[in-house]
């Protein structure tokens, strides 16, 4: 035979070989590297989709909701219910053609184009389209009713912002858009989203945002080959709600502050002199954070500049009422430095005028104040006195001082773009430092940092981080500084009462109503008016206050740009705050 | 009749119908991914054939193939030939080929008509052959389907003749020095065309790359094929798609797998459902059985290998063994091809996975090579 048993046994054995060459090659495949191919299959097959937790709300001091959320119905279509046979474009064009006859039956203008859905095809057709964003109730009813003639679209929840009061407390809320979600988990894994979610972008709701958006969940859904939705998905997080952001702000306060600030650019702060919470806070001109989304370009345009929060970041030279800080300054150096040779009861002569060297700085009374003491000096806030003062002092107790009340740097208040201002320690020319010792030259502030400033004269030295969210459970807050003792500051907070009862800021304490009837706050109080040259003409003029007198629980501050006075023009503005909290009487003649 | 039946070879008929079973299971289950009723289907038309199969089979069996081969071989391989004319000339075009006459594929038929014929020629005329004259043969019996089956085009089914051809030449000892010199010849020209691609694939600028391609006899799509054997992930959402997502669902299999009719990677499309019933079929059956199951697979096929084995030793006459040696051949190159390529061993060709895969043609055919091992089981002895 040509044929041997001995061939036919090798070419069995040879196809064992190949048969355990296989089997070899399909262990390592199959068993060794599963995890990899599973990995692989996994990453081509699922998709990880990012939940957006509720946003929380904002409150106020009370409770009132000042920030919420509303639901918006959207229309979405899903893309895969249109596969067509052939390239992707005959799945747009299916897709398109079904977005325009919806539209017709629903009465509704288009508001994705062809090339969006192409785009959607090509990035994240694992996720539905929205087409239509918060239709009406009618409309609804009426896509629910068709519903079934238009499959492949549904209708879709999403909570969008709203602000119920309007333009109450914008400054402090801030504004929302939208945004990618944060989708960083802890993880390299790419995820993907539904939908734009609402991120906070100035005020609180910028600086918190982290704190309302809530933890975002997370689903897993597979898609096929061609990238479209498989399933619903499998919930493999859910997301957890937003927490409620509860302010300091009293809404009472909040809304007279606003009101008095009306028609005028400028700004106000509300202190709680007690802790540095912030009790009311404004800035003039206002935008709409509910409108915010229609009428940004307006507002960017607007050379008022209403989205502009002048009461944190505003910065304007403080004028006069830097004059307590530099009485502070000389109290305290007297106090450690027995050289420096000054008490608050020693006299400077004002004769209406300040030489040094060819340098001539007027009082604002032309005739001069003649000698005067400390106490009367602040009441009648004379520049001779303080410019005396100041030259004795030299800079760096100036500035010293300034710093140590907060000047200069910001005061950590919790919103974003927040000014420091600036003091400049160094004299650049003669009469620099006289000129910082009445609040001129180069000094800038915001309304806020005075308004720390106040309560520190309010609280006897006390300089409190100003903050807005309000968590009772976190207990009484710490000042982050003492200035000397509380008995320094008695002299100044006598001089500031001045003002108020017979100085220059009289019209803080008395309105003048009908028939030469005059209102006084119930209680005493004090403060400090201040008008600052800001060149060309212009004055920025200024109030700080603080009621009542022996126990405060109400400092402020309050700017007014291109004003007359502080005492004229800004003075009556803090007489209806503090009216607004503790009542006026008439005064008996 | 009872000789018909004690000497009948159960052991290869068990195996055959444990796989053919195996085949109407995981069609069903590839089919489950399909949209179109026909091929949701499939696994009924896999039953219904692999019965008329096994019908055939026994038919065959009864038949003695020492008595008809003298007047049927010839006939046969030369209607093959004329079947492969006529399907050029007349087939239905699918997929870019001609292959199909009506219902049937002409090349598949080939595949037993040329086993048949060689048995037929080298069995009876071994002696006066077996210099290179054998070989010249050889080769003229060889060539004409050949060259009809390449020009459908069906590249596999072409060059699963070559191994089927050299077992049977080499086992009949024809021109053996010359054929291990060709074998081994052929093996480093195999060699040597990997690694011009592979040394071309590691080539930065593709200017040079086209150029280097530019001198090898290849088809686009053949070259494609042995690109991504050599770097898969060259194009892996083109021409190495497939073979990676082979590769994925194999493997995601791990030792039990996903269960019968859960293989996900056939369902979400990323297994092409063109191929998952047919050329890929071992990936679904992979994924969804495990290492358990392709075991299984393979043992099966060891065990038909063994048994063909046991009835050509036991065969008293040459044209016997050489049929069975050609058989085997054609099974086992069929089998190892189609898995090989599934997990990168090889390249992609496109072979079916004998009793598995979808395809009646093939089904038939194969069914009907069982039987004429049977007829060489049944007859073929030493009284």
């Amino acid at each position: 035979m040509r044929v041997h048993a001995g061939a036919i046994l090798a070419l069995l054995a040879l196809f064992t070989l190949g048969t355990a060459v296989l089997a070899a090659s399909l262990y390592h495949v199959q068993v060794d590297d599963v995890a990899d191919a599973r990995k692989r299959f996994r990453n081509q097959a699922t998709r990880r989709i990012s939940i957006p937790g509720l946003r929380g709300r904002i409150l106020d001091r009370n409770g009132g909701v000042l920030a919420d959320s509303r639901p918006s119905h959207d229309i979405a279509i899903r893309l895969e219910c249109f596969q067509r046979s052939g390239g992707w474009s005959n799945t747009v064009a299916a897709a398109d053609t079904e977005i325009d006859r919806l539209a017709a039956v629903l009465g509704l203008q288009r508001t994705v184009a062809r090339e969006r859905i192409a785009r959607h095809l090509r990035d994240s057709s694992a996720l539905p389209l929205t087409v239509w964003r918060d239709i009406d109730d009618a409309t609804l009813a009426r896509f629910s009713e068709r519903a079934a003639d238009f499959p492949g679209f549904i209708g879709t929840l999403r909570a969008e912002r709203i602000y119920p009061h309007g333009t109450f407390a914008a400054h402090v809320l801030g504004y929302t858009g939208r945004g990618r979600p944060d989708t960083d988990m802890g993880d390299t894994v790419v995820h993907y989203y539904e939908e734009l979610e609402v991120k906070g972008r100035s005020g609180v709701e910028g600086y918190y945002d982290s704190f309302l958006s809530g933890a975002p969940g997370e689903k897993i859904i597979r898609v096929d080959a061609r990238g479209f939705r498989q399933d619903d998905g499998k919930v493999e997080r859910e997301s957890a709600r937003g927490l409620d952001l509860r302010l300091t702000i009293d809404p009472a306060i909040q809304r007279t502050l606003e009101g008095v600030l009306a028609g005028v650019s400028g700004a106000g702060v509300v202190l709680d002199p007690r802790d540095g919470a912030v009790l009311a806070l404004a800035s003039t001109p206002v935008f709409n954070p509910d409108e915010w989304r229609q009428r940004y370009r307006e507002y960017l345009d607007d050379p008022a500049r209403p989205l502009f929060n002048r009461a944190v970041s505003g910065l304007y030279p403080p004028g006069s009422i830097f004059k307590p800080i530099t009485a502070m300054a000389g109290i305290l150096r007297a106090k450690v430095d027995d050289s420096f040779d000054w008490t608050p009861e020693d006299k400077f002569d004002c004769p209406g005028v300040f030489v040094l060297g060819d340098m001539r700085l007027h009082c604002w009374d032309r005739y001069g104040h003649g000698p005067l003491p400390l106490r009367t000096a602040i009441s009648r806030s004379c520049n001779a006195y303080f410019c005396n003062l100041g030259q004795m002092l030299g800079t760096n107790s100036l500035f010293g001082t300034a710093q140590a009340f907060g000047l200069g740097a910001r005061t950590g208040i919790g919103l974003n773009g927040e000014a420091a201002g600036a003091i400049y320690g160094t004299p650049w020319y003669a009469g620099h430092t006289c000129q910082t010792s009445i609040g001129q030259g180069m000094l800038q502030v915001t309304p806020l940092q005075m308004a720390v400033v106040c309560a520190a004269f309010a609280n006897g030295g006390r300089i409190f981080t100003p903050y807005l969210h309000l968590r009772e459970e976190a207990g009484q807050p710490e000042p982050v500084r003492r200035i000397g003792r509380p008995e320094d500051f008695a002299v100044v907070r006598e001089g500031m009462r001045d003002v108020v009862e017979t100085g220059t800021g009289r019209r803080i304490r008395t309105r003048e109503g009908e028939n030469r009837v005059k209102y006084n706050i119930k209680v005493p109080c004090a403060g400090k008016t201040g008008t600052a040259e800001r060149g060309h003409g212009r004055k920025d003029t200024w109030i700080i206050a603080f009621a009542p007198f022996d126990e405060p629980t109400i400092a402020m501050a309050i700017v007014v740009e291109n004003g007359e006075s502080g005492g004229k023009t800004t003075a009556p503005l803090a007489h209806m705050v503090l009216a607004s909290i503790f009542g006026e009487e008439e005064v008996s003649r | 009749m009872i000789r018909y039946l004690l000497r009948f070879n159960w052991a290869l008929l068990a195996c055959a119908v444990v796989l053919v079973a195996l085949g109407v299971v995981f069609v069903g289950s590839a089919g489950a991914a399909r949209s179109v009723a026909a091929l949701q289907n499939a696994w009924r038309s896999h039953a219904v054939t692999a019965v008329a199969g096994i019908a055939i089979m026994f038919a065959m069996a009864a038949v003695d193939y020492r008595k008809v081969m003298g007047w049927v071989a010839a006939p046969c391989f030369a209607i093959s030939l004329v079947l492969l004319v006529v399907v050029l000339l007349a087939g239905a075009k699918i997929y870019g080929g001609r292959r199909w006459l009506w219902f049937f594929q002409p090349s598949e038929v080939a595949k037993l008509a040329v086993i048949l014929f060689m048995a037929q020629v080298f069995g009876r005329h071994g002696d006066r052959l077996c210099g290179f004259k054998g070989f010249l043969v050889a080769l003229a019996i060889l060539v004409p389907p050949s060259l009809l089956i390449l020009a459908e085009p069906d590249l596999g089914t072409a060059l699963v003749l070559v191994p089927t051809a050299l077992a049977m030449l080499l086992a009949a000892r024809i021109w053996t020095k010359g054929l291990v010199a060709m074998i081994l010849a052929g093996l480093l020209a195999a060699g040597a065309l990997l690694g011009t691609v592979k040394a071309a694939e590691a080539q930065v600028d593709p200017d040079a790359r086209a150029r280097i391609y530019s001198y090898l006899p290849l088809k686009p799509h053949q070259l494609a094929r042995i690109r991504t054997f050599v770097n898969p992930d060259a194009d892996p959402y083109g021409s190495g798609w497939n073979l990676r997502q082979a590769k994925i669902s194999i493997g995601s299999g791990s030792l039990a797998g996903k269960g019968i009719g859960k293989g996900e990677a056939k369902f979400l499309g990323y297994l092409p459902p063109s191929v998952s019933m047919n050329d890929f079929i071992f990936a679904v059956l992979a994924e969804e059985t495990g290492f358990a199951g392709s075991a299984t697979v393979l043992l099966l096929f060891l065990g038909m290998f063994a048994a063909g084995t046991f009835t050509a030793i036991r065969c008293a006459d040459d044209r016997g063994r050489l049929l069975v040696v050609g058989v085997l051949t054609l099974l086992f190159s069929h089998t190892y091809i189609n898995v090989a390529m599934s997990i990168g061993l090889m390249p992609i060709t496109g072979l079916p996975l004998p009793f598995i895969s979808a395809g009646k043609t093939f089904l038939i055919v194969m069914f009907a090579a069982l039987g004429m091992v049977q007829s060489v089981a049944v007859h073929g002895r030493a009284e």
